[in-house]
């Protein structure tokens, strides 16, 4: 139970000094106050006893660095969905949880959708009508066919093999990085599995994060449904967004109090796709044919993975690849934080907790022409911030396979 | 693989991982969150009070360490012996100047520092940023607090000591760059304090207020990463010297070692976890094979040759107590030395000069401080346990805890 956790605090303020938004603004008084403090006056049925709680942004640093085991990110997100409940949710934040739906619109036409989004008049008028920062960093859409509509084309070239692998490719690899997608595909199979994409719809993480919950938790339910068998046959169903494996695994039943034996069997079969390469390779099953990929590289491993509590997988693959000099980033965040960065009101937060990123970045020297990073929003921010472009660690590993292209970011053919 | 698995990101774990990293060894520090390092002083107590009746502080903690050694022969000193322990300060020391961060002192004589309530605090090592409140001279102090940082109050501290003999006077500054916050943190005035302007600003409100004040006192808010350029800047602009006085948590100076010994793991390879609590083990043949962490879904197993365990005493969370009386020590269920029963954990007085017998509580180790069980064997062939998690030792009233972690910690990082 989320909340009885707020008993464990001993309010030693390590959470507070940590808070990579209370460090820039005192919009948001600090982890300590909002969950295990103002917890404790949240009663249900009654006003809450202040609104500064929307301002945590989830990245979830408070929870890692708390010594007692409190859960404050959580008890915040439910807090939020307290107030949500109270007054109703901003049309804005309504359509940020449903990114689904706007991704899958847009991509009916891409081109025009980009055409349409991507100009300073839209985004100009986005800002005004609806609060979306018109400087955020919002994505472009695959001009190059969805994900699902790629592997359905490239059915006949797919692996057969009797070791499966369930690969849950999130919306944003669906919608607007395929190849993300393409190369997670290629790694799997190069390592001899084959991969089973069954659908699957939006994890809920955007309306958990908004805290709308009723809506996340149909979006739970469906993904449950879809998915179960196959964690029940044994299969692993990994995943390239570590936001949306960490909804499965844990956010979502946790938030929603659902923890029915068909949840329970869907959180212990998710992994994060670099945790599970990461345990391929100490069973000694990993191929490591990789070519040198000379470069130096900055790593940021987004608080959503870290989250996971399961050290830096993707940095121990990475470490694999001969000639990749790798760079790990102690930043606490990256700012965006999902839709939170979007927000007209969050911007600049979101960009102050970023610098600490950007900086590190910067401080490696001209010579770094790309970062890596494995969630997409984050990938977005940190383009944003630094100016360099970003890539997902998968298609680093997919790349040193002699798989992938890093600079047109599709597969070598 | 690992060659090394620490459990526990307290001052024992770190020492402990930073001296295996330093050897070349593959280690990782799995830690629940981040605790002791942010509790403490910033400063190394090796010992403060010996023997614990005496109302005196300890003068040379060399003298004090041996007499204990004698009288207490199961006492973590006692196992380890001075020359180790002197090792241990030594090599901190040097850590610590080479992170241009200087903890001044010796085991030969403790430094008597002003308290955030203004008593005087026995300490052997003290970083710079504090040396000047030494209050073995009597030179007249000012104490600074701000009106916005709620955790020092200066009137306190300064109308104790002078109680006790040492002119001090305070003031409390109201600076408009602080007005602008809603709430204020000690880590907020150290990353403003790194800030020219802020700087000045500070100086031009103290400057009517320094009189007679031949050093100043401040709250130990000067900087996170560069507190020694930001001493030496107010030192500067004030004319007189500067100190620290550590007070609540989270502790500025103790996040500062924490990161000296953070980047001294990581820089020779190591890596530091937080967010991840060791929840169970796996043996083989006597030995430990794995320990187990909790994740958001199943349990991660981490393989090492060896393991160490640092993961505190009863406040640290290393060893539970319950209602029942049972006292176990969390991760590899290890016998613990407790009295037995709860009616003999506690005195009848809850600030009992002779302080609570559940106090001593912990692990029994041999000199090698591998964890012993009941047949007085070590328990497994390949753990180690440093740090506050052992028995027979009662470090917050002897004033010894940052001694008894960094030493034990040194130690088992160079056997294992």
């Amino acid at each position: 139970m989320v909340e009885s956790t707020l008993d464990q605090c001993i309010k030693c303020n390590i959470c507070v000094s940590y808070c990579p938004v209370t460090a820039v603004t005192d919009l948001f008084p600090g982890p300590k106050y909002e969950g295990p403090q103002a917890g404790r006056f949240r009663q249900p049925d009654q006003p809450s006893p202040d609104h500064s709680v929307d301002y945590c942004s989830g990245c979830r640093v408070c929870n890692m660095v708390c010594p007692t085991g409190v859960r404050i990110a959580e008890i915040n997100a439910r807090a939020r969905a307290e107030i949500v409940r109270q007054h109703g949710l901003p049309l804005r934040n309504r359509l940020l949880g449903r990114n689904e739906q706007m991704a899958r619109l847009g991509s009916v036409a891409p081109w025009l959708a980009n055409l349409g989004l991507h100009n300073p008049a839209s985004r100009f008028l986005a800002e005004k009508v609806m609060g979306i920062a018109r400087q955020a960093p919002l994505p472009r859409w695959s001009t190059r066919g969805t994900f699902g509509n790629w592997f359905k084309q490239t059915r006949e070239r797919r692996l057969r093999s009797d070791m499966k692998v369930v690969y849950f490719h999130g919306c944003s690899t669906m919608y607007y990085e395929p190849f993300i997608g393409q190369a997670a595909v290629a790694v799997l199979e190069h390592n001899g599995y084959e991969v089973v994409v069954p659908p699957q719809n939006c994890c809920g993480l955007p309306m958990l994060s908004n805290g709308e919950f009723e809506a996340a938790a149909g979006y739970y339910d469906n993904n449950i449904n879809h998915l179960v068998s196959y964690a029940r046959a044994g299969l692993p169903i990994v995943g390239t967004s570590t936001s949306c494996t960490l909804t499965l695994k844990e956010e979502a039943p946790e938030m929603l109090d659902v923890f029915s034996p068909e949840a329970m069997a869907l959180k212990l079969a998710t992994w994060d796709i670099f945790e599970w390469l990461e345990e391929r390779h100490e069973l000694g099953e990993l191929r490591t044919d990789f070519r040198r990929l000379e470069m130096t590289l900055p790593y940021h491993a987004p608080c959503q993975f870290r989250a996971h509590r399961v050290g830096k997988p993707a940095l121990e693959v990475m470490a694999l690849v001969p000639g990749l000099e790798l760079r790990d980033s102690p930043a606490r965040c990256c700012g965006i934080a999902g839709t939170y960065g979007y927000k007209v009101e969050k911007y600049q937060i979101a960009m102050d907790v970023g610098a600490e990123l950007f900086d590190f970045v910067e401080a490696q020297g001209p010579a770094v022409k790309m970062t890596a990073c494995d969630s997409e929003t984050c990938r977005w921010q940190l383009e944003h911030g630094t100016g360099r472009p970003s890539r997902h660690p998968i298609e680093y590993l997919a790349a040193a396979y002699g798989l992938y292209d890093l600079e047109k970011r599709q597969l070598v053919t | 693989m690992n060659d090394v698995v620490v459990i526990g990101a307290g001052l024992a774990g770190l020492t402990a991982a930073w001296q295996i990293a330093a050897r070349v060894k593959k280690v990782s520090v799995v830690a629940k969150g981040w605790g002791a390092t942010h509790w403490h002083a910033g400063c190394i107590d090796v010992l403060g009070y010996y023997p614990l009746e005496s109302q005196e502080p300890v003068a040379s903690p060399a003298e004090a360490v041996a007499r204990l050694i004698g009288e207490e022969p199961h006492h973590p000193y006692a196992l380890i012996g001075l020359d180790r322990l002197a090792a241990a300060i030594r090599a901190f020391q040097a850590l610590c100047q080479a992170a241009g961060y200087p903890l001044h002192g010796s085991l030969e004589q403790n430094w008597l520092l002003p308290s955030a309530v203004g008593t005087f605090r026995p300490t052997c090592l003290a970083p710079e940023t504090m040396v000047a409140g030494d209050l073995r001279q009597d030179t007249p102090m000012l104490l600074v607090g701000f009106k916005q940082l709620g955790d020092f109050y200066p009137q306190v501290a300064a109308d104790n000591l002078a109680h006790q003999g040492i002119p001090a006077r305070h003031a409390v500054l109201d600076l408009p760059s602080l007005g602008q916050y809603r709430f204020i943190t000690p880590v907020i005035v150290a990353g403003l304090m790194e800030q020219t302007a802020f700087q000045a600003e500070v100086v031009e409100a103290l400057r009517p207020h320094l009189g007679p004040a031949a050093r100043v006192g401040f709250p130990a808010v000067l900087g996170l990463r560069r507190a020694l350029w930001v001493k030496q800047e107010l030192e500067t602009a004030l004319g007189r010297p500067v100190f620290e006085i550590p007070g609540l948590p989270p502790s500025v100076p103790g996040i500062r070692l924490h990161h000296i010994l953070q980047q001294a793991i990581q820089a020779n390879g190591g890596r530091v976890y937080d967010g991840m609590q060791v929840i169970g083990q796996e043996q083989a043949g006597g030995r430990v094979a794995a320990v187990y962490s909790e994740t958001a879904a199943r349990p991660r197993t981490h393989r090492a040759g060896q393991f160490v365990l640092a993961t505190g005493g009863i406040l640290g969370g290393g060893i539970a107590t319950n209602h029942e009386g049972e006292v176990r020590e969390v991760v590899f269920d290890l016998p613990v030395a407790a009295p037995a029963g709860r009616q003999a954990w506690f005195k009848p007085q809850f600030l009992d000069r002779e302080g609570h017998p559940i106090y001593r509580a912990g692990l029994v180790v041999d000199k090698a401080l591998q964890p012993l069980n009941g047949d007085r064997r070590p328990a497994y062939s390949n753990l180690f346990a440093a740090g506050t998690t052992l028995a027979h030792c009662e470090v917050i009233r002897e004033r010894s805890l940052e001694g008894v972690a960094l030493a034990t910690g040194y130690c088992v990082g160079v056997v294992v």
